[in-house]
């Protein structure tokens, strides 16, 4: 799990460690681009393997540092990106909003995650493209519904291209992991118990709607 | 025969220098010899500049490959994007790989560009049910078609894809990663200290997959330094990649070693691959690695980290292919392949740690690579480590 450094220009009170699945073209690359640069990369290339960005984030005075391992979609490359699975610390599942078939083997990727990662690791919906509604083919009550099934933590729609829910995807995801963390801390309770019941609050009016706490 | 003359105005303008006027008189001279001259244009796709400008490419390279380029199969038609199971993750691909086409170049003649990409890759495909579309390979495809054009680049890259691409498109990746597995060993050899600091950061090789499964081409933006590499790749042995990335991870040595010990920062490092690398220098130095420690060398280091690695049930599938890609014994004995025994065992286990680069005549590495490279073998993998394995268990 996290731990603290006390180095003076590198220090950090987290470390967290995220996966970026999903299936091919769903954009994972454009939203790590997003995420780091704060720019959209108009000729991204496939990713070959696995890729690897860091950031870090303020949060609630928190120095946090996020590693986001971002991942190939094909099939073929499964068995390589499984063995970055064990040490993180949450993934993130990606499809594209506008092709079902992404959206369809969501629960494959769950799947992969239970199987290859920690038991306590921290699983997030997204719905990228969320700038091309125009072709929407997958509602998000259905993301919704998908997500409160398998316990996620929450599902979003997200625009690498414009921008949308970028940032609050990997806020959400930081302040849950602190959240366990300092329960876990204090050793309160067996962990499942609590931390399937904790609501990370964000309240920015703008995001409510394609944004779904389960 | 077809009889070329070199270009009159040359390729690189007025500045076409001394020295590279006399390599393209002589890469005419090997291409116009009866027979041709194939381990002389070996030798020059391997030396200094390579082969110099895509009008000697589009020669040279058929040969290098030995394609004959008097009887080309027609170019496809579009039935074939029915009904093909990878057209799907081509198109995707294809779609998105507009950095590798010329900055300048127009919209619609890149398109165009773009249609005959997916056609070359569903065609060699379909031709070869056997092979397995991967992403990263239409970045070695978008090369041969940006140098020699279609018809020419679907000849050349069915060959290569039968050849030194054969183990990347298998249905699984296990040879794949058998073949990264090389990179360790290679890095042993020549520098213990950054090989003991990037066993400890548990880096892996993974950051270098998409070098050797591109043959760089996915990492580098300048097309030139990928034709020069290509070039080099063509003439010789299908391992000759990992090669390549060992001597990139040795070129930074020192920047490796002041990295923080651990598996992020480490790959973060080596995966950012600089731009500005002295690639002629690069080149010669990977070609003495492969003479040094010759993959046979290497083999059995490169199996027992398999073997750590993989799980019996992978490991029975890795040898399940290797039993299908059956060697052929004459491209063997050409090779040279010494009898396995004591003698063999001993020269792999007490690891010459003198090593460092040792600098050998271009004749020797160019005759030892172009023996090497004549040998066009099916796949890396036939001097990899069943045999070994067998005997040590």
């Amino acid at each position: 799990m996290p731990f603290s450094s006390s180095g003076a220009d590198d220090a950090f009170d987290y470390l967290f460690k995220i996966i970026l699945i999903g299936d091919s073209n769903v954009g994972k690359t454009c939203v790590v681009h997003r995420f780091k640069t704060g720019q959209y990369n108009e000729k991204q290339q496939n990713t070959i393997g696995v890729d690897f960005t860091v950031r870090s984030m303020d949060i609630d005075g928190k120095k946090v540092k996020i590693q986001v391992w971002d991942t190939a979609g094909q099939e073929r490359f499964r068995t390589i990106t499984q063995s970055y699975y064990r040490s993180a610390h949450g993934a993130i599942l990606a499809y594209d909003l506008t092709r079902r078939s992404t959206f369809e083997s969501i629960p494959h990727w769950i799947h992969e995650i239970e199987k290859y990662g920690a038991a306590n690791l921290v699983m997030m919906l997204i719905g990228n493209k969320s700038d091309s509604v125009d072709k929407r083919q997958v509602l998000f009550e259905d993301a919704c519904t998908l997500a409160e099934k398998h316990g996620l933590l929450a599902v979003l729609e997200t625009s690498a291209k414009e921008a949308q829910n970028i940032e609050e995807v990997f806020t959400l995801m930081a302040k849950e992991l602190i959240a366990r963390n300092t329960l876990q801390l204090h050793g309160e309770s067996p962990p499942n118990s609590i931390y399937l019941d904790s609501r990370p609050v964000i309240a920015s009016p703008s995001v409510e709607k394609s944004q779904c706490l389960c | 025969m077809a009889r070329w003359s070199p270009p009159r105005n040359g390729g690189g303008g007025h500045d076409f220098d001394f020295k590279k006027k006399r390599k393209v008189e002589e890469i005419y001279q090997a291409l116009n010899s009866d027979p041709i001259d194939v381990a002389a244009l070996r030798r020059m796709a391997i030396s200094e500049g390579g082969l110099l400008m895509d009008e000697i490419r589009c020669k040279v390279w058929p040969k290098l490959l030995s394609v004959n380029t008097d009887d080309l199969p027609p170019l496809p038609g579009k039935e074939l994007r029915e009904d093909n199971k990878d057209y799907q993750q081509v198109l995707l691909d294809v779609r998105r790989s507009l950095r590798r086409f010329p900055p300048g170049m127009p919209d619609d003649q890149r398109e165009g560009l773009q249609e005959e990409l997916i056609d070359i890759i569903l065609h060699v495909l379909k031709r070869n049910p056997q092979l397995h579309y991967y992403q990263g390979y239409h970045d070695i495809v978008v090369t041969f078609l940006l140098v020699v054009g279609d018809r020419l680049a679907t000849a050349l890259v069915e060959k290569l894809s039968t050849h030194h691409l054969r183990d990347f498109m298998d249905p699984t990746m296990d040879n794949t990663k058998h073949i990264l597995n090389y990179l360790m060993p290679i890095i042993d050899q020549v520098n213990p200290e950054v090989h003991d600091f990037m066993q400890s950061a548990e880096v892996g090789t993974i950051f270098a997959l998409s070098w050797l499964i591109t043959w760089f081409g996915h990492v580098l933006s300048d097309f030139r330094h990928v034709v020069r590499l290509y070039d080099f790749f063509l003439a010789c042995h299908p391992l000759m990649p990992i090669y390549f990335a060992a001597v990139i991870v040795l070129h930074r040595q020192q920047e490796v070693l002041d990295c923080e010990c651990d598996m992020a920062s480490v790959h973060h490092l080596l995966s950012q691959i600089p731009q500005d690398l002295p690639y002629e220098s690069l080149i010669s130095k990977a070609g003495d690695l492969f003479v040094q420690f010759p993959p046979s060398k290497l083999a059995r280091e490169a199996a027992q980290q398999q073997a750590e690695r993989t799980a019996a049930s992978t490991f029975k599938d890795f040898e399940l292919a290797s039993v299908q890609q059956r060697p052929d014994t004459v491209l063997r004995q050409r090779f040279g392949e010494q009898p396995r025994g004591e003698e063999r065992t001993k020269s792999i286990l007490t690891k010459p740690r003198t090593n460092r680069f040792v600098k050998l005549a271009v004749m020797g590495l160019t005759v030892a690579l172009g023996a090497a490279a004549l040998a066009v073998v099916k796949s890396a993998l036939e001097w990899a480590p069943k045999f070994e394995l067998q005997i040590f268990p």
